[in-house]
């Protein structure tokens, strides 16, 4: 349709706005995560000494950044891997370098984690290496990550979610987006017995309750992240 | 209390444990390991509840969930009241409190058994349909009675105390049953290392084999299985469920099994214990050894107690060590059913007789055992008539021609006080049904087949009519190797089947319904389904009154309603409907069962979404703030947001006319996050929001807002809201708080499906931005406090900007638009920092009287300057025109829009259409009820002329009077003419067209 398709390449960084959205670093301004009201660190406190079969941190103020563009463009894919140090996962793949991941939601969507205090150098950086036609969005406070680790985690996830949880079928590195209870999760395993789920923002408080009262039978602590 | 029923050894039960149960108010003892029933046979309970049509005593007849009479309603107290429960399923537990739930006042004294009689008169087959159609007035009379009568449990008037939930499963192969075939199709599937999940409604695994006195591999059969179930246990993919019923067999071999976790433990669960779960299972393949339930032969009075089922009696004598009775006959067409005879004896009753209805009689082993055991064989003859009310006392023996359908001969009597009874057995091809297969009968088997599926599933044992030991084994093993294959795995292990030892029989005899000496019509009542008194004369009526197809007749007769649904009886009926109408059995076809196999509890069903975990509630980042602020909260999709904030003392009404004053005379702030927000990014971004939103957005400047209207391809309104150019490429667009899912979905629908040659994204950005909208007069002095950087005078901050600033030191965007008419700023930050900035608004707005208001304020505010809101002033039937919002419309755009063909259809276009406007009523303190309609003469006969209703109606503080938004019949051209508002209580409201304006009608005020 648009000249600037056809044209292939446009100089992408000029066509969008994006905005630091975190105060200066210096500023002693500390955002509040979407479980912030639950306390989850006094938990952490009190719970330091025991141990469970399902631990619980919140990966909290992570920058969370959504990539959408197309694998055949090589300007997208060798524009993220250039900034990232990472290819795109394929298909129901997520990758890890230290603490940068990403994880595939859609044959044209991937979500970046990133520390928190880089999510702008970040964003900036692979928005200055794109051509052309896709979009970089920054979703950091829209969401956040639970870490769920333990002998029972895979108990609550077959409470919660109706994807099969089996090693065999969700190995380590596998990643979903799909229903979980009657919210949605993206569902990672980072680990034989680590889980992560990025949640959307409005829903933590759900989820957390969901948590709590699927682990009733099990013994939930949390961790502190 | 002695348990005078049971045996001093044998059977499944813990006799050095013993435990007390009660039944109708009265304590009995039983034992762990048996079921109600068992203990109540052990106690000599003949009595377990009254028949629903005639009040007739019944007792307890088979042994699993084909029982028809025993049904109990169970629980100590009023919250755990459990209904309908099968006492021959329910294992028992100490403190178990069960009551008989039909008979009224009680089992033993019924009143009903006097009018017993007049009640069977009052229900002949089809029964209600005629009630209905004859004096309808009737019904109301007959209902008292049958309801009461009718025999069924109660719910509990208290909530559930106990935890339900839901387990998602996932394997290669399911195997339904636990007896011989299903364990030996387990064992090959685990040996291969499938994942595998093995189910059985029962206690524990084994099936027939818990009460069988055959050996397996030259051992007994119950050794043989605690083998299995050890091996089984090894193996860590191998999800054995005891206790578990698969109820239902969907589509896509979905399975839902229901776990009864601790309903053998006590009246209710340990803490944090959920007492039921349902599995919900997803495999690969499924294996059916789902077994057979004998059938019970049809003769008069083969309800009275005391009437058993042949397997029924082998099992209480075996696995549960009680023999339910003294003296046995024994009535069978078939070899298998010598058992419960041999069996009786061996417990050491006496057994009167077997009346074998074949004239040859059964196969050597039988008749030899028989012999040496000194056992009587009656052969060619058949047990037409049993005597008794309340108990057995004798059955009438008569001689029957070869085909089975009349009697020869002589009738004698025989004394008894139980006369067990089979027909054969009828393969469990319910699950099979539940996927839509069709069975088809089998001469052989004398029974239904599963028929062709097209699920992935296989079948062994019983259920394709092998009944012998040695075939089930064998059949199991065989379908446990095909599943394994068909999964794609390879075998491994042992594969050999167990051996059994083969005995030679003689043909079973295709034999329904006993004949009697006088026709079916006069002889004594010959029952096919006890629970709901379904008679075979019942089903020759059917059919004489014209009812030919099978599903009439079981519709017409009730046959196969109760809770049982027809596993006893379906069978014999449809063979006597055939025989009644002269036609085969295949000819007649057979009704089929859909889920679930048995009755299943809500709290299964529910799981875990109950409570507050029924339905997500979604909260934006302040929300803690709202609720230590006293905010009571409306439900928006699924946000709960503030829906006003009452002060000490206040109405809400009075609380409604503070916030919406403190708006209009100084400045009120409202939580705007739970409002959709879209990001849109893409070189045809913009050529996107033309085509589908109304107004034209080729001109919207970078940094500029712009509100828009969305329509349906029909014309109509759906949503609404301001879409702000970010950049050339770059827009956010917002949407109503209930629409922003819908209106994402509808914007990728049109991209992937019409348009996908557009170049455009579309990312939810909802949670990720808190909005904060200050608005009132002063709300700029209040911004000034607050913004860091940027200037936000009226010169260089207009009206529909939008601009980056820093809000106490946090980086935001800042919209100038306003849904109150009001100088308003909405302030966007990270949703990491809403509830920061929020408390920094409030902080400096203090000052100024700054006001938390909710959703029902922003309504009235809204609604005095005549803005719409989606959904509310919209029902799907109106188009921007109907609205007077034509001016949000631009039909020239080159491309077209969704929405531009259907808001041009003839109907939309004529004259006369509903049409919002204003309204202001003669009292200026009336206010309208919303959904009130409008009338020209209110005296005006009903049905009166309606001219529309009304949308949105507020008494408006700031305005001193109520105002109404409203459809009215060509409206826009009937401004100041007055119309009525005739309401339900009998007023009638006088009130003016008007133009829905009601406040600043220029916009000088959001313009300052």
């Amino acid at each position: 349709m648009s000249d600037q398709t056809n044209t292939a390449a446009f100089n992408y960084a000029q066509t969008i706005n994006a905005m630091d959205q975190r105060p200066v670093s210096d500023s002693g301004i500390e955002g509040h995560s979407p479980l912030h009201h639950a306390d989850l660190a006094a938990m952490a406190k009190a719970q330091q000494a025991s141990t469970g079969t399902v631990e619980l941190t919140e990966l909290k103020l992570r920058g969370h950044i959504v990539l959408r563009g197309k694998l055949e463009s090589s300007a997208f894919t060798q524009g993220v891997e250039s900034v990232l140090g990472l290819a795109l996962p394929g298909t129901l793949k997520m990758v890890v370098n230290g603490d940068i991941s990403i994880r595939w939601i859609s044959p044209d969507e991937w979500l970046v984690v990133v520390p928190g205090e880089r999510t702008f150098e970040i964003e900036q950086a692979l928005v200055n290496a794109m051509q052309g036609h896709c979009a970089i969005v920054n979703v950091s406070g829209g969401q956040t990550i639970l870490r769920l680790a333990g002998s029972d985690v895979q108990k609550v996830l077959q409470k919660s979610a109706p994807i099969d949880v089996h090693a065999s079928k969700f190995p380590v590195g596998k990643v979903v987006t799909t229903v979980f209870a009657k919210t949605q999760a993206i569902i990672s395993r980072t680990g034989d017995q680590e889980w992560e789920l990025v949640i959307r923002r409005s829903f933590s408080d759900y989820v957390w309750l969901w948590l709590q009262d699927c682990c009733a039978e099990f013994s939930l602590v949390v961790r502190e992240d | 209390m002695t348990q005078q029923n049971r045996l001093n050894s044998g059977g499944r039960i813990t006799r050095d444990s013993q435990i007390n149960f009660s039944y109708n108010g009265k304590s009995y003892p039983g034992f762990v390991g048996d079921t109600l029933a068992s203990a109540l046979l052990a106690n000599g309970v003949d009595i377990v509840g009254r028949s629903f049509k005639y009040s007739r005593p019944r007792g307890i007849v088979a042994a699993g969930a084909e029982e028809p009479n025993a049904i109990m309603q169970l629980g100590a107290t009023e919250e755990t009241q459990v209904p309908n429960v099968r006492a021959t399923q329910q294992e028992l537990f100490n403190g178990l409190v069960a009551n008989s739930t039909n008979g009224w006042p009680n089992v033993d004294f019924d009143m009903m058994e006097t009018f017993g009689k007049v009640g069977g008169k009052m229900m002949p087959p089809g029964f209600y349909y005629k009630t209905f159609m004859y004096p309808q007035s009737m019904w109301d009379t007959y209902e008292k009675y049958i309801r009461k009568a009718a025999g069924l449990g109660r719910s509990p008037l208290e909530n559930d105390p106990d935890r339900y939930d839901h387990y998602n499963q996932h394997a290669d192969i399911v195997i339904v049953g636990a007896g011989p075939a299903g364990l030996s199709a387990a064992l090959v599937a685990a040996r291969s290392g499938a994942r595998v999940i093995i189910a059985d409604e029962q206690s524990e695994f084994g099936g027939a084999l818990l009460h069988s006195t055959e050996l397996i591999d030259g051992e007994p059969a119950d050794q043989w299985v605690a083998k299995v179930v050890a091996e089984l246990a090894t193996f860590s993919d191998v999800l054995m469920l005891p206790k578990s019923t698969v109820n239902g067999y969907h589509d896509h071999n979905f399975l839902t099994i229901h776990e009864r976790c601790t309903d053998h433990i006590a009246d209710r669960a340990p803490k944090n214990t959920s007492r039921q779960r349902m599995h919900r299972v997803r495999t690969n393949w499924v294996v059916l050894a789902t077994g057979a339930h004998e059938r019970p032969l049809v003769f008069a009075n083969n309800d009275v107690p005391g009437s058993m089922l042949a397997s029924a009696v082998s099992t209480y004598i075996n696995r549960y060590a009680v023999v339910p009775g003294k003296q046995l006959v024994l009535m069978t067409t078939n070899d298998n059913a010598y058992s419960a005879a041999f069996d009786w004896k061996a417990a050491g009753r006496e057994v009167v007789a077997i009346v074998d209805t074949r004239k040859q009689g059964g196969g050597v082993a039988v008749t030899e055992k028989a012999k040496s055991l000194g056992i009587k064989v009656i052969t060619g003859s058949a047990v037409v008539e049993a005597q008794g009310s309340k108990r057995v006392t004798g059955v009438s023996v008569a001689g029957l021609n070869d085909a089975g359908d009349k009697v020869i001969g002589a009738v004698s009597q025989l004394s008894c006080d139980t006369v067990a009874s089979s027909g054969g057995w009828s393969p469990a091809i319910h699950l099979s049904c539940h996927t839509g297969s069709r069975p088809t009968w089998n001469e052989d088997v004398i029974g239904f087949l599963p028929g062709e599926t097209v699920q992935k599933q296989l079948t062994a044992g019983a259920i394709n009519g092998a009944f012998d030991l040695a075939s089930c084994l064998a059949q199991g093993t065989a379908a446990g190797i095909d599943a394994v294959q068909n999964a794609g795995l390879t075998v491994a292990g042992d594969s050999a089947a167990a051996s059994a030892e083969q005995v030679d029989v003689n043909k079973p005899m295709a034999l329904f319904h006993i004949p009697h000496p006088k026709s079916t019509s006069r002889a004594p009542k010959q029952f096919v389904d006890l629970q709901n008194d379904v008679t075979a004369a019942g089903i020759e009526l059917a059919t004489l009154e014209g009812f030919e197809s099978i599903e009439h007749v079981k519709r017409y007769t009730a046959m196969g309603f109760g809770t049982d649904q027809g596993k006893l009886g379906n069978i014999n009926g449809m063979a006597i409907a055939a025989k009644s109408m002269n036609k085969s059995i295949p000819e007649t076809g057979t009704t089929i069962f859909r889920p679930n196999y048995t009755p299943i509890t809500f709290g299964a069903i529910v799981g875990r979404n109950c409570g507050g975990l029924f339905d997500p509630e979604r909260y934006s980042s302040m929300h803690q703030w709202h609720l230590e602020n006293g905010a009571l909260f409306e439900d928006v999709g699924n946000w709960k947001r503030p829906w006003y904030f009452p002060q000490a003392g206040e109405t809400m009404q009075q609380s409604l006319e503070r916030e919406c004053l403190a708006v209009r005379e100084s400045a009120g702030v409202l939580d705007a996050s739970t409002l959709g927000k879209i990001d849109i990014q893409g070189p045809d971004a913009r050529e996107f929001l033309g085509r589908v939103y109304t107004n034209a957005w080729a001109k919207l400047g970078i940094g500029k807002c712009r509100y828009g209207l969305m329509c349906g391809e029909d014309g109509m309104v759906f949503d609404d809201g301001v879409t702000a150019c970010l950049a050339e490429n770059h827009f956010v667009m917002t949407t109503t708080t209930g629409g922003a899912a819908r209106v994402l979905e509808w914007l990728e629908i049109y991209h992937q499906t019409e348009w996908p040659e557009l170049d455009v994204y579309f990312n939810t950005v909802t949670d990720h931005w808190s909005t904060i909208t200050v608005t009132g007069p002063n709300s700029r002095k209040i911004l000034e406090q607050v913004v860091d950087d940027i200037d936000i005078s009226n010169e260089a901050f207009k009206y529909m900007d939008w601009k980056a600033a820093t809000v106490q030191g946090v980086p935001a965007r800042i919209f100038r638009i306003s849904f109150t008419g009001e100088l308003s700023f909405e302030i966007n930050v990270q949703a990491n920092y809403g509830m920061r900035i929020w408390k920094a608004v409030m902080e400096k707005g203090a000052a100024f009287n700054l006001t938390p208001y909710g959703t029902e304020t922003m309504h009235i505010l809204r609604a005095e300057k005549g803005f719409i809101i989606a959904g509310q002033d919209t029902d799907g039937s109106v188009h921007p025109y109907d609205l007077g919002m034509g001016w949000a419309v631009s039909p020239k755009k080159p491309f077209s829009f969704i929405g531009k063909r259907g808001m041009n259809r003839e109907d939309c276009v004529k004259e006369n259409r509903k049409q919002l406007v204003g309204i202001t009523t003669k009292d200026p303190k009336v206010v309208i009820p919303e959904g009130a309609q409008a009338v020209n003469d209110p005296n005006e006969p009903i049905p009166m002329t309606m001219l529309g209703h009304v949308t949105s109606s507020y008494y408006s503080a700031c305005l001193g009077h109520s105002i109404a938004m409203a459809y009215i019949r060509n409206g826009h051209n009937r401004m100041g003419e007055t119309i009525y508002y005739p309401l339900a209580d009998g007023r009638v409201v006088e009130a003016q067209i008007c133009s829905p304006i009601f406040l600043d009608p220029k916009g000088e005020r959001q313009n300052v």
